[in-house]
């Protein structure tokens, strides 16, 4: 098992984490003698309704921590759990928005809080069957899970009568293959059921017509995770954390130019001051801090100027930006802007699965609109450009998020550093350290710089 | 002769059954094939196709659709190399050059000496505290340096024999001469020039000049 780089141990904020660091976690007996392990599971299946759970869920105050920040509870009551025929629960474990590493951080460390998580959704939502759709170079973190699975199944909290109680619950995994579309939830139904993973247009929600055409709860792993917490402590108990309309914690996993990279858990309302400057020990000596992304690269980024912006959904929203998948990408000041959105529209541009006009050709158009600038032929047209492509990218003229997420790069590294674009579209010049780097950073760094001389 | 063994047919006849419906088979068959020779070439997908009961554009929609299944042969150990954002903000672009030089090979879809080493340039792999990162041999590697490189080769070259069995380094790989450096056959077109590029910019594997995802097709 890898260094553990994050929260751990015993915080009054560590809800998800506590347990964390505990030697053999994932083997179930320590998860059950040390954590407290399938007390929540016991409790959800043998003393609680259904309808009870899903309203302890609500009660929390829980949005979901894949991206869109959708009030859990109110998810689960979307599936008609009366429906005749099989329903599904479908995991997302597909983690790959960049910045991002907090579900594969939960799956090495605690592959069981997921298991617990899973069985007790599926419980409350009516369904028999989880798949939990984990992206395919997780080869640790899928070789933890099975384990896990095979431990409670020996165990009998999974299988057709899970804890004694006649109510049959199975997880099954599926493997993805590389395609960062796969994380938006209906191009991942559509990888599930063996097809190029292009979203569907909606309606039909996956709650009415979801995997294989069953109502479908999708959630994502922190999320799932996050539930066993609840139904052991109740759901006004975990409201008390964080802000009202975004209760809570939640693992951000920061990353980029800073001392100390890692996934924390901040408690929601924490200042990214707080995040940045003080849990992750703030930018690389020397240097100061420029910008950061603070949801995953789709997440606007923000200036250093904004660092005091705290976490919570509404307060990013109000800074014109979002929480979205807790990566906190933080970029010091030897590096330039324009090359970093540069390698994040090409990352869009790769990704873009083609189904959707605006995003498959603006991807594509504002990489050439950045090549351009930055081999120094840029002018004020490029700028027009770039403009132009980020407004067709955006405002949800896609089926999924994707375009938006690449509009949004574009738009708000733009609006923040304007100057900066204008150097090298107008005047042909990088004032960010030295001469322009064909790697995108303009200075010698602090570390490995033998190593890579 | 097929390209595919007649076990591993068998296996993946098995799989529809699985499923709530039989099509969600066609991932986890391609793995085996995949796993089975290394990449899958269109006889392979066409068998695959068939075992599985579908047509064998689908079944080659869905392998040229993601990243993971190989279109060409890679060499026996390859690196999947992250230089996305927070890799790259902490030094993946040197990672790669060092690379490159170690393994001796040109770029992405070139295969080393003895069909040994390739790599790729790979989007975010989900482990950014520990960047620069990659994966290799079904592992992650972390905080990776120059000689962190050096050491994964140098061990590996220590053991040539095959570390999995049943995976070829090329097609009839087991009769190349192993003194010469296996360029990889190439079934799609070449990388498209780009004169908007700046001079010494890497431009394979980057949008949509290699048609991995055939937009529209």
């Amino acid at each position: 098992m890898p260094e553990l780089r994050g929260s751990f141990g015993d915080a009054p904020n560590h809800l998800l984490t506590r347990w964390f660091g505990t030697p053999d976690l994932h083997r179930l007996g320590v998860y059950e003698s040390k954590a407290g392990g399938y007390s929540a599971l016991r409790k959800a299946l043998l003393e609680m309704a259904p309808a009870d759970i899903t309203s302890e869920v609500k009660t929390s105050g829980l949005r979901g921590r894949g991206g869109a920040g959708f009030a859990t509870g109110t998810k689960w009551s979307f599936i008609n759990r009366d429906a005749p025929g099989p329903k599904y629960v479908v995991i997302n474990a597909d983690e790959s928005e960049p910045g991002t590493s907090k579900d594969r951080y939960i799956l090495e460390n605690s592959p069981h809080l997921l298991v617990e998580g899973i069985l007790i959704a599926a419980y409350a939502v009516g369904a028999n069957q989880a798949w939990v759709y984990i992206r395919g170079e997780y080869d640790e973190p899928y070789r933890m899970l099975s384990e896990a699975i095979e431990e409670a199944r020996a165990k009998g909290y999974l299988g057709p009568k899970p804890m004694g109680k006649d109510y049959p619950l199975d997880i099954r995994l599926y493997r993805g293959h590389g395609a960062y579309i796969c994380g938006e939830e209906t191009a991942l139904l559509e990888s599930l059921e063996g097809k190029r993973a292009q979203p569907r247009s909606r309606p039909p929600f996956p709650a009415v017509k979801g995997a294989w055409g069953r109502p479908t709860l999708l959630n994502n792993v922190e999320t799932l995770a996050t539930v066993p917490w609840i139904i052991n402590n109740g759901g006004a108990a975990y409201a008390k954390f964080g802000t009202d309309k975004s209760p809570g914690t939640r693992l951000l996993s920061v990353s980029g130019n800073v001392r100390k990279p890692g996934v924390y858990e901040v408690e929601l309302g924490q200042s990214f001051r707080h995040v940045i400057m003080e849990l992750a020990g703030g930018v690389t000596e020397g240097r100061s801090l420029k910008v950061f992304w603070p949801g995953g690269s789709s997440a606007p980024v923000l200036p250093a100027s904004m660092l005091d912006t705290k976490t919570d959904m509404e307060a990013l929203a109000a800074a014109r930006s979002m929480g979205g998948s807790g990566g906190v990408i933080v970029m010091d000041d030897s590096h330039c802007i324009v090359r970093a959105a540069h390698r994040l529209l090409k990352f869009y541009a790769h990704e873009s699965c083609g189904k959707c006009t605006p995003c498959r050709v603006g991807g594509d158009w504002a990489v050439r609109t950045y090549d351009r600038i930055l081999a120094n032929e840029g002018s004020q047209t490029e700028l027009d450009t770039l403009q132009r492509v980020s407004d067709g990218l955006q405002n949800g003229r896609c089926l999924c998020g994707l375009g938006d997420s690449a509009g949004w790069v574009i738009d708000s590294t733009l609006r923040h550093f304007r100057e900066e674009y204008e150097d090298h579209a107008l005047r042909h010049e990088c004032n960010v350290g030295g001469p322009p780097a064909a790697s995108g950073r303009h200075l010698p760094r602090d570390r490995d710089e033998a190593a890579s001389a | 002769m097929s390209a595919l063994s007649p076990h591993l047919l068998a296996e993946i006849k098995e799989l529809p059954a699985r499923y709530p419906q039989p099509r969600s088979a066609v991932m986890p068959a391609l793995d085996l094939a995949q796993e089975e020779l290394g990449y899958l070439n269109p006889e392979a997908m066409s068998e695959v196709a068939a075992a599985l009961e579908l047509d064998p554009g689908y079944v080659e929609g869905v392998a040229t659709f993601y990243t993971l299944f190989h279109l060409a042969p890679t060499g026996k150990h390859h690196f999947y190399v992250c230089t996305n954002l927070s890799c790259t903000l902490r030094g993946a672009d040197e990672i790669v050059e060092h690379l490159k030089k170690a393994i001796a090979v040109t770029g992405p879809d070139a295969v080393s000496a003895e069909g040994l080493f390739s790599y790729e340039e790979v989007e975010c792999l989900g482990a950014c505290e520990f960047a620069p990162m990659m994966r290799l041999d079904r592992r992650y590697h972390y905080d990776l340096t120059a000689e962190k490189i050096d050491d994964l080769i140098a061990d590996r070259k220590g053991h040539l024999p095959a570390r999995r069995g049943g995976r070829r380094a090329a097609p009839g790989g087991e009769t190349q001469d192993p003194s010469v450096a296996v360029e990889a056959p190439h079934p799609r077109p070449p990388v498209r020039k780009s004169a908007l590029r700046a001079p010494g910019e890497r431009v394979a594997r980057e949008g949509r000049d290699v048609p991995r995802k055939k937009k529209g097709a």
